[in-house]
């Protein structure tokens, strides 16, 4: 797992090194794409340059224990100009890992539209790709997967919004799984690479497999027969519908409410109990996440029916749903397939539709810009057309959108990112907003803000210790990103188990090492956001989040703005200051 | 009566490879898709799933294939590979395409086929139980 695949597609050159230096010292995963960023990227490189790479890399437990499938993404985003960082499931990372790459870099641009179909032992082959051009992701990845291979397979592909270079484009894994966050399939389109296939005839080797074989029962009991992840197993991301619209948490119309009245038939109970159709797992996790929906329409008369099978999660319901006031069961799920069908990320597609249906309400957009589009709160059919306007760019109004920003002034109080990312669909209170605004990659998964706020519901905490919480946080997520841990699985992986876990695989650190190693890579992501112009001092925080009551009741605006002025210095110090490195 | 595997319910599979893994790490001490007894083929068009492993014949044709008597019938169904040095690692591999529900893969490395030995991992760590392990009256699968 210590060699890393290098791939020039000016050149069209492919070799390998052995880094096993590097993946001693940060595992793998983020911790080795972030060292790797800092020394590919050059400084203050324009992210559409040949110059920003792409790089996929995989820790060690993934593939080897039950839902460890996480491959990091990194790249210089073009949303928010500093650290671009996306994480997906699927099976490309046990792809990656049965033909032996601990990382993939991908560097230049092709003179042509390509795909890259990559093997074992460094073989890796330029195909065209000029017929997939305009073709929806999940499509192109129809085409590239093979009946009855016996290998490990994995496709990833990007859609339109990719080749024409929208800012917050993705990146689909076979078909249910997504790089979805702050730009890579953009980065992608920028290289003129359209989708990657990875074929695998090859084996993780485990050094102990006795060791390994006890402890992986101990794992699979706790994931499969204890309750830490049967949220996930049962309804589903969705599940926060109903529990978020309880607690006055669920953004709705553009975050002007913390509950939505009409909230019940876009719930995951009543997705579940009405239309679910199955559940699609990444390779070798037993839960399956993925809720996929059926829906049978009549296209003609007679019974001519269209059969759809549209998958569905927490965060688009979210986006696409409530925050556009949007309860019609099917017309959500349209709204997540155009998003798919184009490859976008379908949570900043969301943030920015509900601003412009705020902003036309004020008329500071009109039917002009729109192009005789009038948004309105729960019309899905007109955000259907809005998206392909995103996409398609027919006027400098869509074309504003479609890198990410607003193009009037007066309504950026209500454009509801911080940092340049789409906000994530918790309005839980004041650690939920403190923790996108200070986490690296500006996600709420960077350290979980809304859970903290979830967990001390209605009581105060000073904003001290609401800031040292999260960065704590985020250093420990820092080790499960760098082994390959999904995130859903984090209640089972704490750092005694994945210490305990690395062993049979003949890595030996403790807990404690762990700890000091994610916060060295917790450094070197902030280091990279700084040398890239990043500063706290300039970001965007909507005023919105201190106008409507949180799950919490009012966000106090002094007192966030305290929490993040003491997250800013501790933070600089913290990038700053090399942690001592115990291996 | 014999304890042999049987996939009973392919609907319910989702594609996770858990009884793939669990088929890798039993025969080769390794996670691999390539060295598995069980093979999970993904449908193109819609997520369903087409499990392809040995469904226990008493009358083999892998076996009837094999020039060698390599591979000789259990009397529960199914085969083993009685005695390794009788299997010639042969060019052709006539035992591989004889298989009529394509169950028995090749492995390259060692150059034998690879026979599923009805250990029922598999089956155990498949979470939908989509594989029924125990005693089984006859080695047909089911009719789906
Ligand atoms: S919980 Fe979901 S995202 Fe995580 S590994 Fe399992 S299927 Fe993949
Ligand atoms: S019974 Fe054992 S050998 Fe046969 S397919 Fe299942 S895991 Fe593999
Ligand atoms: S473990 Fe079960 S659900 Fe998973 S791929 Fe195998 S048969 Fe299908």
């Amino acid at each position: 797992m210590e060699k890393v695949l290098f791939i020039d597609l000016t050149e069209r050159k492919v070799w390998s090194e052995e880094k096993g230096e590097l993946f001693k010292k940060f595992l793998g995963g983020s911790g080795v794409a972030i060292n790797l960023l800092h020394e590919l990227c050059p400084e203050k490189e324009d992210p559409f340059s040949p110059e920003n790479p792409i790089i996929f890399a995989v820790g060690p437990l993934l593939g080897v224990y039950p839902s460890c499938t996480k491959t990091i993404a990194m790249f210089k985003s073009p949303l928010t100009g500093n650290l671009g960082e996306s994480h997906a499931g699927g099976r490309f990372g046990t792809a990656l890992r049965c033909a032996g790459y601990g990382a993939v870099v991908i560097k230049g641009v092709s003179a042509e539209p390509v795909y890259l179909d990559i093997y074992d032992n460094d073989k890796v082959l330029f195909k065209r790709a000029a017929s997939f051009l305009g073709l929806p992701p999940r499509r192109i990845i129809d085409y590239l997967k093979r009946e009855d291979v016996l290998g490990l397979e994995s496709v990833i592909a990007t859609g339109l919004a990719s080749e024409k270079f929208v800012a917050f484009a993705g990146v689909i894994v076979d078909k249910h799984f997504y790089f979805g966050r702050l730009g890579l399939g953009t980065i992608f389109g920028a290289k003129n690479l359209k989708a990657i296939r990875i074929t695998s005839d090859g084996k993780i080797p485990i050094k102990n497999v006795d060791e390994y074989k006890i402890l992986y029962d101990e794992i699979y009991e706790k994931i499969v027969k204890t309750d830490a992840m049967a949220k996930y197993h049962n309804l589903g991301t969705p599940q926060n519908v109903h529990s978020l619209n309880e607690i006055r948490g669920l953004p709705t119309r553009n975050f002007l409410s913390g509950y939505f009245e009409e909230a019940e038939t876009i719930s995951g109970e009543y997705f579940a109990d009405n239309i679910l159709l199955r559940k699609m797992p990444c390779s070798h996790c037993p839960i399956g996440c993925k809720h996929v929906a059926l829906v049978k329409e009549q296209f003609a008369a007679q019974h001519e029916l269209e059969v759809l099978e549209l998958p569905y999660d927490y965060e688009p319901i979210y986006s696409l749903g409530s925050n556009l006031g949007v309860s019609d069961t099917v017309g959500v799920l349209k709204l997540i397939s155009t998003c798919d069908l184009y490859g976008l990320d379908a949570m900043i597609t969301g943030n920015l539709l509900a601003w412009v249906t705020e902003a036309f309400m004020r008329n500071l957009v009109t039917e002009k810009e729109t192009l005789g589009l009038k948004p309105k709160w729960g019309y899905y059919e007109t955000y259907i057309k809005m998206i392909e306007n995103i996409v398609k760019m027919p006027n400098s109004f869509y074309a504003s959108l479609a890198m990410g920003k607003v193009p009037v002034k007066e309504g950026e109080s209500f454009y509801m990112t911080i940092g340049g990312n789409g906000v994530a669909g918790y309005h839980t209170g004041l650690a939920q907003v403190l923790g996108t605004a200070i986490g690296a990659r500006h996600s709420h998964v960077s350290n979980a803000g809304y859970s903290l706020d979830q967990k001390y519901l209605g009581k105060e905490l000073p904003p001290e210790e609401i800031v040292d919480t999260l960065i704590t946080e985020e250093q420990k997520r820092c080790i499960l990103e760098s082994c390959g841990v999904c995130l859903f699985a984090r209640r089972v992986y704490d750092l005694e188990l994945i210490s305990k876990a690395l062993n049979p695989l003949g890595w030996n650190y403790s807990a404690d090492e762990l700890r000091e190693i994610g916060k060295e890579i917790y450094r070197l992501k902030f280091k990279f956001k700084f040398r890239e112009g990043f500063q706290f001092e300039t970001l965007h925080i909507p005023e919105r989040f201190f106008e409507t009551p949180s799950a919490n009741g009012l966000i106090s605006k002094k007192k966030f703005f305290k929490a993040l002025n003491y997250a800013a210095k501790r933070i600089k110090e913290l990038a700053e200051i090399p942690v001592v490195e115990k291996k | 009566m014999p304890i042999k595997i049987r996939v009973d319910h392919p609907d319910r599979c989702m594609g996770c490879y858990n009884c793939v893994f669990a088929c890798s790490r039993e025969l080769y001490g390794v996670i691999s898709k390539r060295f598995s007894a069980i093979q999970v083929h993904d449908s193109k068009t819609s997520n369903t799933f087409l499990i392809r492993v040995c469904v226990g014949c008493t009358d083999p044709d892998c076996a009837n294939a094999c020039p060698y008597e390599a591979l000789k019938p259990r009397p529960e169904g199914g085969v083993e590979l009685v005695n390794p040095d009788k299997c010639k690692k042969c060019e052709d591999r006539p035992c591989i395409p004889a298989c009529p529900v394509n169950a028995l893969p090749w492995d390259p490395i060692n150059k034998k086929p690879i026979i599923c030995t009805e250990c029922g991992e598999c089956a155990k760590y498949c979470p939908h139980e989509v594989i029924f392990y125990g005693e089984v009256i006859e080695a047909t699968p089911s009719p789906i």
